[in-house]
Parts: C-alpha cells; sequence; structure tokens
C-alpha cells in the first residue's frame, strides 16, 4: 500500500495540475502498477480537483485501462480486418480454449490476460499475436502452442 | 533569420552520409520497423552483431525504416567494396550469417539469394529492386526516406535536406505559404481529402491570439499502418510539416496525439523531438525567426473514435472522447475553445517537400483534382502485402493485380477505407483510385488500407465483422449510431449463425441508411458503408445465407459440418467417411459416402476435389488424400461385393419419370428419383451408357468396368436405360409425355467440339478433340498420324495428348495461349503427360493449318503470345505478338479449346429458352421454362466437372419430386448432415506424417497400354492416411 502510494505520488508530481493530464496521468500509473487500482481513482481525482466519477468517467471510455491487477502475461490477439481475413478470429478461439479463459479475462492461475486489440498495425504480416511487448507474425493455431510456451 | 548552426551542421552531415552510401566501410542495413521485427528482424540484428564480432569484420549496422514489401521481411541489405546495395529478403538469423560470410568474407554476394540491388546499372544478373513488379509502378515521395536513412539520427535526415523546407518557409510571410499550398492542392491523407491549405486559410483567418496545430497519428483503421511506417522510418518528415503548418496558422503550440499500440512510433518521435531541441528547432525564436513553437506528444488510450478531429480534442483535454456538433469547426474552434488546425501525418509528411520543390513540382503527379501521390497498404490476401506509394489517378487493378500481385486464391473483392469505406467486387476494378470515383463506387479512399479478398473470404461475415467494429467503437453518445450499429450487429450474427430472413435484409437497409443520415460524427455516418456496399455487390451471398443456410466460402461455422463437405458440390459427408475408414469400418464409411453419391470409384479417380483444396489439413501440411480414399471404399465395395445400404423410400410412386442422357447427371437423376420410389427411364443416343464418363475420359484414368460396375448399382434400384436412342430422332420429346412419363430430365451434356476459328480447320487430319478421344474409348480407333499437335490445356487437350501417346505417335505436342499455371487441366496430369514423353508450348495459337497438295494436313503456323493486360479475374490476357510466326511440322491437328452444347434438334417441338452460348437455361432447382421438364450438367452450366453434374442431377430429382408431389416441405434424408459416430481423440495431437501419394504405373509400362496409371492402395494405408483428418465435423456438445 505504502509503497504503491509512493509510486502514485510521483506520478502526480510529474505532470501538471489540469485536466488535460488526466489521461497522461492514467497511462503512467497504469505503465507502473498494471492497472488503474481504486485508490488510484481517489488520489487522481484530488490531485487534479475533479470526482471520482470523473476520473472513473474517464478511464472507464478507453479500452487501454484496466481495473483489476494484471496477470503475469498480456496476450493481444489482433482482430484487425487484415487479420481477420487471415483467419485472426480462429487464433482467439483456440486461445480461448487452450487457456480455458474468455476473452477479456485471465487464467485462473494468473498466468495470462487474454484481450482482443484492434489492430497493431503490422497488417501485411497477419495474423498477429503480441504477448508482453514481443510481436509475432504470421501467426498459426499450430504455432500458439510454442509461442505461449515460452511465457512461464 | 540565422540558419548557420544548422547549415554547418547539415555540411558535416552530407559528408558523413556520402561516406555511408559510398560504403568505403560495407553497411548492412536491416528492416528496423514493426512489421520487420514482428517478422523476426531482432533475431537478425543479433546474428549480425555477433558474425561481424566473431569474425572480426569492419562493418556499419544501420536499423532503417521500412521500405515498403513487408511480404519480403526480415530484409537485410549489403552495401560493401563500392557495389550497389544488394537486398535479401526473408533473412533468418542463420541466412543472416551465412550471407555475411558468403559476401563480407570471400566477396560473393550470392546473387541467387537476392532479391534486389539499388544501382542504376546492371549488377550480377540481380534485378533492379525499383524495377520489381511491387516496385515499379511506385513514386516515392513522402515515402523517400523510409529504409535509406536511419531514423534515429537527425544527422542523416538534414543529408537528405532535411528542414530545407522549413528554412524557405520561415523565409515567406505565411499567407505566401498557404497559398503555395493551396495552390499544389493537396487534400487531407486521413480519409475525408478536405484541401489542406483551405484548412489552413480558416485557421489563419480565424480570431483567436493562441492556436493550436495537431498531427493526427492516430491511425486507427485496421488493416492501415502507413503512418506508423512513416513515423518509425521518417520522423522528422512529419515534424518539420508539422513545423511549417504551425507556422502557417500562426500556432504556438502543438500535439502529435498518437495511439498508444504504437511504441516503437512514439519512442522514434521523441528522439526526434529531442534531436529538434538541441538543434533549436523547437521552443521560442526557431532558427532566428521570431517564430516560436513546443509541441508535446500525447498518446491515445485505444478508442478509435478519437481519430475524429473532435473526439480527438476532448481526449487531449482529458475527457472522454466523444465527438460533439460542428459547426463550429476545430478550424474556428477547437483545443480549448481555440482556433486549431488537424492534420493527418502523411498529409505534414509531404507538405515540406511542397514547399521545397514548389506547388507545380508537386501537380505533375496524380490526376487533375487529385493531384500527388498517395500511400496504401495492400494486406490480406494478396500475394504481394505490404506498404506502397503511387500517383493518384491509377486504377484499383494496377494497384492489386500490378502491385500486389494479385489475390492468392481467386479474387473476390477489395476493401478500401477501412471501417468506413466499402466492399468492392471485380466490376470496380477499373475504378480509379481517386476520392471522388471511390466514393461513387460506393466506398471511400480513406486513410488507404487495402484488405484484398478472395474465394475463401465470406463478404457476410465481413459485413458483420465491420458492424462488430462499429458498434464495439462507438462511442455512445448518440442514439443512432449506439443502438444503430448494434441493431444492425445482432441481425448480421443472426444471418451468419442461419437464423436470417428476407425481412433482415430490408431491415439492414432501412437502420443502415438512418444511421448515415443521422449520427453526429464520421464514425456512425460511415458505419453503415461496409454493410450497404455488401448487400449491393455481393447480394448473392446474403440470400444463400438466408434462404439456403450455405456460406460458400466455408467461413461461418455454424452453417456446414466442415470445410470439405460445405465446398463439395454435392455436400458428401467426408468426415463421415474418412473417419469410418480411419477406425476400419469400411462398410460404414461406404454406406455414408454411397447416400450422397452413386460414383464412388469414379469419383475416386477424376474428381476436381475441391474438399481438398479447403482441408483444414493444409495448414499443417498437406490436405487429406480425400479421392484416394473415397476411391479405396468404391473399389473395396465392388471387390467385396458389398451392396449399398442407402435410404430408400418405403412408397413406390406410380409416376415414370424419363432421363435423356446417361451422363453423370442423368444416372444421379435417376438414382435419386429410384430411390424416391418412381420409374425410372434413361435414354441414351451412344451404345454404351456413362456418357463422357465412358466416351469422353480414358481408360488409363478411369477403366471401363469400374465405370460400368456402378452404372449397374443404379440399374439394379430399378432404373431402365435404353442405349442406342435418340431423343429427337428415334422418338420426340413430345412424344415422352404421351407415353406417359410425367416428367423429363435433361442432361444430354455438351459435345459440340468449339471450332479453332482458323483456316484450313476442315482438312483432312483435323479431328476434334471430344470426337477424337469418344473413338478412341468406344474402339473405332482412328487413323491418326506421327505427329500430332493438341490445341487447347484443359482436361480434354490433355486426355487427347496422353491418348495419342499410347496409340503411337511419334511426338504429340501440346499447344496452349496461355501459361502453365493458367492451363484448366489438373497438375498431375500435366505432369504425367510430360512423363509420357508429351510435348508441351505455352503462350502459343494457332494461325493457320498448313494443307498439302491431297488436302491433307502437314503442319500448323503458329503465333507467339505474351501476356497483356489483367482481366477481372486477375488473367492477363494473350496478345499476340507481332512477327512471331513458327510452324510446327505436324500431320494430325486435334483441336479441344472448349465444347458447346445444341439442343435444337431435342426441342424441335419446344421453345426452350437457351443462354446465348447454346445452354438451357435454368433456375437454382434445375427447372427450365417449360413445367415438366427439368436439367442440369454441361447442358445448363457449360462445360464443367464431373462433380457438378452429379449435384445438378440430385437437385434435378429433388425439383422433379416437388413437382410431382406439391411437397416443398419434405425433408430428404441423404441432406441432413449429422456429426459421425466415429470416435475422435480431441486432445491428441494430430499425426505428423505427409499425405498419401499412391504409386503410379512406371512411364514404361504406361506407353502403348490403357492399364490404369494410379495404383490402387491396402486397408493399412487408407487407415493410415483417414487419420491425418483432424475431424473438423467434431463439436464439443457431442458427448
Amino acid at each position: 500500500m505504502g509503497a504503491e502510494n509512493q509510486s502514485l505520488q510521483m506520478v502526480l508530481g510529474q505532470f501538471p495540475a489540469e485536466a488535460g493530464s488526466l489521461i497522461p496521468i492514467l497511462q503512467s500509473v497504469q505503465a507502473r502498477a498494471g492497472y488503474i487500482s481504486s485508490q488510484a481513482v481517489c488520489e487522481i481525482a484530488q490531485a487534479l480537483r475533479l470526482t471520482e466519477s470523473q476520473v472513473y468517467g474517464v478511464a472507464s471510455f478507453y479500452a487501454q485501462f484496466r481495473f483489476t491487477p494484471p496477470a503475469r502475461h498480456g496476450i493481444c490477439v489482433c482482430l484487425g480486418t487484415a487479420c481477420h481475413v487471415r483467419g485472426g478470429e480462429r487464433l482467439m478461439e483456440t486461445l480461448q480454449r487452450e487457456l480455458g479463459a474468455a476473452m477479456g479475462t485471465s487464467t485462473s492461475d494468473g498466468r495470462f490476460d487474454l484481450v482482443r486489440v484492434a489492430c497493431l498495425g503490422c497488417c501485411a504480416l497477419s495474423p498477429v499475436v503480441k504477448v508482453d511487448s514481443d510481436i509475432y507474425s504470421s501467426v498459426t493455431t499450430m504455432k500458439l502452442k510454442g509461442i505461449v510456451n515460452g511465457y512461464e | 533569420m540565422d540558419t548557420s548552426r544548422l547549415d554547418s551542421l547539415r555540411e558535416l552531415a552530407r559528408k558523413d552520409f556520402a561516406n555511408l552510401a559510398s560504403a568505403k566501410v560495407p553497411v548492412v542495413y536491416l528492416g528496423a520497423g514493426s512489421c520487420g521485427k514482428a517478422a523476426g528482424a531482432d533475431a537478425v540484428k543479433k546474428a549480425v552483431l555477433a558474425t561481424l564480432e566473431e569474425r572480426k569484420l569492419r562493418a556499419q549496422v544501420l536499423e532503417v525504416g521500412c521500405v515498403g514489401p513487408c511480404y519480403l521481411e526480415p530484409l537485410m541489405d549489403i552495401a560493401a567494396f563500392g557495389n550497389p546495395r544488394i537486398s535479401y529478403a526473408n533473412v533468418s538469423a542463420e541466412h543472416a550469417t551465412q550471407i555475411l560470410e558468403s559476401y563480407l568474407v570471400r566477396r560473393d554476394p550470392m546473387p541467387g539469394r537476392a532479391v534486389g540491388h539499388f544501382g542504376d546499372a546492371e549488377f550480377a544478373g540481380i534485378p533492379r529492386f525499383f524495377d520489381l513488379p511491387m516496385l515499379k509502378a511506385q513514386k516515392r515521395i513522402v515515402l523517400r526516406n523510409c529504409g535509406f536513412i536511419d531514423p534515429e539520427r537527425l544527422d542523416h535526415y538534414l543529408a537528405t535536406d532535411g528542414y530545407e523546407g522549413l528554412k524557405k518557409a520561415l523565409g515567406m510571410s505565411p499567407d505566401a505559404l498557404i497559398e503555395e499550398i493551396t495552390k499544389s492542392q493537396i487534400r487531407g491523407r486521413g480519409g475525408a481529402g478536405f484541401p489542406t491549405g483551405k484548412k489552413w486559410r480558416f485557421c489563419r483567418d480565424a480570431k483567436g491570439d493562441s492556436k493550436y496545430m495537431i498531427c493526427n497519428a492516430d491511425e486507427g483503421d485496421p488493416g492501415a499502418f502507413m503512418n506508423r511506417s512513416l513515423i518509425e522510418g521518417d520522423p522528422h518528415a512529419v515534424l518539420e510539416g508539422l513545423l511549417i503548418a504551425a507556422y502557417a496558422i500562426g500556432a504556438s503550440s502543438g500535439y502529435v496525439y498518437i495511439r498508444a499500440e504504437y511504441p516503437l512510433a512514439i519512442q522514434r518521435l521523441c528522439k526526434a523531438i529531442a534531436q529538434m531541441h538541441e538543434v533549436g528547432l523547437l521552443g521560442t525564436d526557431i532558427l532566428g525567426s521570431g517564430f516560436s513553437f513546443d509541441l508535446h506528444i500525447k498518446e491515445g488510450a485505444g478508442a478509435f473514435v478519437c481519430g475524429e478531429e473532435t473526439a480527438l480534442i476532448h481526449s487531449i483535454e482529458g475527457k472522454r472522447g466523444m465527438p460533439r456538433m460542428r459547426p463550429p469547426f476545430p478550424a474556428t474552434s477547437g483545443l480549448h475553445g481555440k482556433p486549431t488546425v488537424i492534420n493527418n501525418v502523411e498529409t505534414l509528411g509531404t507538405v515540406a517537400q511542397i514547399v521545397r520543390h514548389g506547388a507545380d513540382w508537386y501537380r505533375q503527379f496524380g490526376v487533375p483534382g487529385n493531384y500527388g501521390t498517395k500511400t496504401f497498404s495492400i494486406v490480406g490476401k494478396a500475394k504481394r502485402t505490404g506498404m506502397i506509394e503511387v500517383p493518384l489517378g491509377i486504377k484499383l487493378r494496377g494497384l492489386i493485380f500490378e502491385i500486389g500481385g494479385g489475390a492468392i486464391k481467386p479474387f473476390k473483392g477489395v476493401q478500401t477505407g477501412g471501417p468506413s469505406g466499402g466492399c468492392l467486387s471485380e466490376r470496380f476494378l477499373d475504378t480509379p483510385v481517386e476520392y471522388e470515383s471511390l466514393a461513387a463506387a460506393g466506398s471511400i479512399m480513406g486513410s488507404g488500407g487495402l484488405i484484398v479478398m478472395d474465394e475463401d473470404t465470406c463478404m457476410v461475415d465481413i459485413a458483420r465483422y465491420f458492424m462488430g467494429f462499429c458498434a464495439a467503437e462507438s462511442c455512445g453518445k448518440c442514439t443512432p449510431c449506439r443502438i444503430g450499429t448494434s441493431q444492425m450487429q445482432a441481425i448480421l450474427k443472426r444471418i451468419c449463425d442461419g437464423n436470417g430472413t428476407e425481412a433482415d435484409l430490408g431491415a439492414l437497409e432501412r437502420i443502415g441508411k438512418t444511421v448515415k443520415a443521422a449520427s453526429l460524427c464520421g464514425l456512425g455516418q460511415t458505419a453503415a458503408n461496409p454493410i450497404l456496399s455488401t448487400l449491393r455487390n455481393f447480394r448473392k451471398e446474403f440470400e444463400e445465407h438466408i434462404k439456403h443456410k450455405r456460406c460458400r466460402a466455408g467461413v461461418c461455422q455454424n452453417l456446414f459440418l466442415s470445410p470439405c463437405q460445405n465446398a463439395c458440390p454435392v455436400g458428401m459427408d467426408v468426415p463421415g467417411y474418412v473417419s469410418m475408414i480411419a477406425a476400419g469400418r469400411f462398410e460404414d464409411a461406404i454406406h455414408i459416402a454411397r447416400e450422397t453419391n452413386p460414383f464412388l470409384s469414379v469419383c475416386g479417380r477424376i474428381c476436381d476435389h475441391q474438399c481438398m483444396l479447403k482441408c483444414r489439413r493444409n495448414q499443417i501440411d498437406e490436405p487429406v488424400a480425400v479421392r484416394v480414399l473415397k476411391r479405396f471404399i468404391g473399389d473395396l465395395a465392388r471387390d467385396r461385393r458389398i451392396a449399398p445400404k442407402v435410404w430408400v423410400s418405403s412408397e413406390r410412386r406410380p409416376e415414370r419419370i424419363a432421363v435423356i442422357g446417361a451422363g453423370p447427371s442423368g444416372l444421379t437423376c435417376a438414382y435419386f428419383l429410384a430411390r424416391l420410389g418412381y420409374g425410372v427411364t434413361v435414354l441414351e443416343r451412344l451404345p454404351v451408357a456413362g456418357g463422357m464418363l465412358a466416351v469422353g475420359i480414358p481408360a488409363y484414368r478411369l477403366p471401363k468396368d469400374v465405370l460400368e460396375a456402378e452404372i449397374q448399382l443404379i440399374r439394379d434400384l430399378g432404373v431402365e436405360i435404353r442405349t442406342r436412342t435418340t431423343v429427337g430422332r428415334d422418338v420426340r420429346l413430345g412424344e415422352l409425355f404421351s407415353q406417359g412419363f410425367k416428367a423429363i430430365y435433361v442432361g444430354v451434356g455438351m459435345y459440340g467440339d468449339r471450332a479453332m476459328g482458323v483456316p484450313g480447320e476442315n482438312a483432312a487430319g483435323v479431328i476434334q478433340g471430344v470426337d477424337f478421344l469418344t473413338d478412341v474409348n468406344m474402339g473405332k480407333r482412328r487413323e491418326i498420324g506421327r505427329r500430332v499437335a493438341v490445341i487447347g490445356g484443359g482436361n480434354t487437350a490433355v486426355d487427347a495428348a496422353r491418348t495419342l501417346a499410347r496409340l503411337g505417335a511419334e511426338q504429340v505436342t501440346i499447344v496452349y495461349r496461355r501459361t502453365r499455371e493458367e492451363m484448366p487441366a489438373f497438375a498431375d496430369e500435366i505432369r504425367e503427360a510430360e512423363q509420357e514423353g508429351v510435348r508441351i508450348i505455352l503462350l502459343a495459337a494457332p494461325t493457320r493449318v498448313l494443307v498439302d497438295e491431297h488436302g491433307r494436313v502437314k503442319g500448323i503456323e503458329c503465333q507467339t503470345m505474351k501476356l497483356g493486360d489483367f482481366d477481372n479475374k486477375g488473367r492477363r490476357v494473350p496478345v499476340p505478338l507481332p512477327s512471331s510466326e513458327f510452324t510446327l511440322d505436324v500431320d494430325t491437328v486435334i483441336p479441344a479449346v472448349g465444347e458447346f452444347a445444341d439442343v435444337r434438334d431435342l426441342f424441335r417441338d419446344h421453345t426452350v429458352k437457351t443462354q446465348r452460348d447454346g445452354t438451357i437455361e435454368i433456375d437454382d432447382e434445375g427447372r427450365t421454362n417449360i413445367p415438366g421438364i427439368f436439367s442440369g450438367g454441361d447442358v445448363a452450366f457449360g462445360a464443367s466437372t464431373v462433380i457438378k453434374a452429379i449435384a445438378a442431377g440430385e437437385r434435378g430429382a429433388v425439383a422433379i419430386d416437388r413437382y410431382l408431389t406439391g411437397d416443398c416441405t419434405r425433408v430428404y434424408p441423404w441432406r441432413v448432415r449429422s456429426r459421425s459416430p466415429a470416435p475422435f481423440n480431441v486432445g491428441a495431437e494430430p499425426v505428423a506424417y505427409p499425405m498419401l501419394r499412391p504409386a503410379l504405373l512406371p512411364v514404361a509400362e504406361r506407353s502403348k497400354s490403357f492399364v490404369e496409371v494410379q495404383e490402387s492402395i491396402s486397408s493399412e494405408v487408407a487407415i493410415k492416411e483417414a487419420q491425418r483428418c483432424l475431424r473438423c465435423d467434431y463439436r464439443e456438445e457431442e458427448v
């Protein structure tokens, strides 16, 4: 708790206390803590002189922000058009089945988050899957197991 | 103004860069954009550095941006020893080491491994990179530096005349600057195409002491990544443009709003901005001009709608990214209520060059009203995917086929403009790529994403996909978009699940038009474009999903059991019989297969196996050898005398049906009618039954006894086959009705050989293809010469050629006017023909048959062809090359260039509707315009495949049954699909061995004999092959 609070205050100190700082602050908080806790919402609201519901209202609008702690690794399956046309949905289905987690949730053992992303911009090499910050291209259902096994 | 510091930096930079370019020290270029990295560039970089270290090689390693052909990534280029820079494609870590050692140590550049070079002259037989088909038509203006400079070095940008545009701009008045941009007629490249100069003018003229300049780098269109590539490959190009724009409008502060999903681009941008600060290109009094500007980066947070101007502004202000009503437009009231210009990355990337070279220079590219160049991404099912830049005005056909190489499988359509755009079918291929033309075609230019689609793409699924995307990204503020998109998504989902109704299509159109007219912002206003365009251009697919519960592309999984079964024209239960073979239950396999197809042994030898083309096993290694397995059970049934146990109606019907033509379509029709309890008489003009199966296909492909055994099974059901009876001559069509037949099925096929249309065609020694094969198959050997030319590239031509080789011709030559890949005949047939000594001359067509004094063939004059423009199918039309005639010395010519139907005799007493090519016009069920007369097979479709004829026969039988009973609700048992009861271990790994290839008779034994070429297989081999099946029919609910 204490460490989180310290980290939070550091972030808040880096930005001017104005409305336009809200999203960069949220991004910075999530980059450090992995998610936006209710504590964070409270502190940010105070620092920017906004209500908690205003902060939450902005944060919940954007797909980037999450409100539960992340799993150890994040799997992003791109479901953009080029990836869709080359079988992206099948990859998502396979991962959902193999990991036993629905899209937008985490595996029960806390190992993986499984999310959908609209487009990573590597369209010429679709379908694309990102795990943490590693991007894999021309992925097939056969390759998925090998990719996923590389992340403990 | 004081540019002295910048100028001296530039001098140094130029020298350094020239040094680099001269490659006195070898330079290794690595494609290090996000695409390159996704393809494995990091591993390549590691290997490169390691190799240079180990071998103590001196070289500079430069990580550069994307040069365009992403499908070739990872790309590694080497410039060394004064040679031009050479590019190597699809390089792995191992390749990188090999190539480096070969070139830098042994001075062997491995030309065979190279994809292109960047020099001007010829070099080592390697093609010039910019002459490659994908690059040739491109004009790289905004992308000029990508792939050629290190994007993280300001000095590289300076060396290529970077910030010269800014210098010139700062020396002009803002009004003159705006005038120049207006004169260039550059239009916003974000999608709407609004004239950039005009937008700047509005903002300049707006009242306000502080103004903002924003670069919209929120490239949200899935499929578009050109902005990302530009920022990653040449960030300063965008920033210089931004600065020029800011000066023009009088802004003192600005932002780059960039998607968080582009971390590498953000990183490069940050670095570039820091570099600008270092040399005084940002901050107060830039270059001593009096102009001050500060720039910040704002990252998007994953909302597509924030690409819309007002939503973007709200996001910067720290609010929910929801758009607002316009007017007022951002140019007058934008960020924080101040006048703001928002320009796209590509627009800004071009501005500096327009200022440097002038508006007139820019207008030399493109066409009036659409000047300049535009970047596009070619993605999806194209052969050559990547990023390109072309002058506007080029046709879609040029982009997709010339540059993109066409679709991998037959082209179906292209989607342009992202979720705001439309799906265009092949008839739009001549649309020039211009803002207005694309809008008129029902799509938009958009940000430039081009998604190529082929026959494996379901257009209903695509409409559903885009609607789902818009529904998910809708901000929710206005009702039409929020509710309309989710309602349309729900309807489309129902259609894809097989629960659609006719009324749904009208609902989609109505809701779509409302959403378009009443939504608050561009997202809603264009959300309906994909569905409205797919409905307009691909309506048939929607109707198939609704009326027939059929997804022809094999995508909507609730509509079919497995892709193989779905691709089969007859809908054979492929997983059913294959899984039974895998379990060793051969008899069950036979009965399952025979339910839908009486011709197992036949199809097992000659079918064009659409099932195998769609087999999911293709994604692992090769398809399951379904055709071979089908032959196995067909032959087994005959060998072990297993009588078919198929569904047969318990009631006997009083009506008798006449079937004209004992070919595959007629016999199949008889087969199903007999099972439905009808009396059937088949009337056949030839002395044998079987149609093309008997007289068109040679015995070495389909032995006569094999065919006869399966025809016998049809007779065993009570069908009467009367040969040597020609309807139209021996008995009139009308008489059949008076004889008591209640319905007639016409399956007479196509037996007329098309003429070549050249002089000398009627000489002795010219024997039409189908006639020739018929005579040989009927045992009426014809006199053939020693040297024979067969004209054509389909199965008839190849059958004729292989038959001639067996009959003792010394030299058989096939002459075909297109390329080998385009020959319609089966690839393995062509290969076997060549093994048997048949010669194939491609890209040639006959112009005249040469005749001797006795009127006999003595040769054939041909002309060489070259491939011209693309047609709508993506095939190049062959065009004769002038003065390219050559003569073939032959004494026999067999034209096999196509067939035609002639039913005039048959229908002398009736007015049957025919098509222009003589085929009978039928509806989806097989009904002709004459009540009681039905048709199918080649005589109705044109020359087609056996399995399609079989499917037509089945449809005809059902249509006749419906006609005679008046009952349209009947369920036909053989049409009901259910999952195979064969066991399946879903957790097991697929078996790893490759596809079975049955042995072929050795070539030496094939000549002079019509013994079957493909050998049969054993039970063990069949089981093993069947176990390769992935059981796509399996569903988890089945316990």
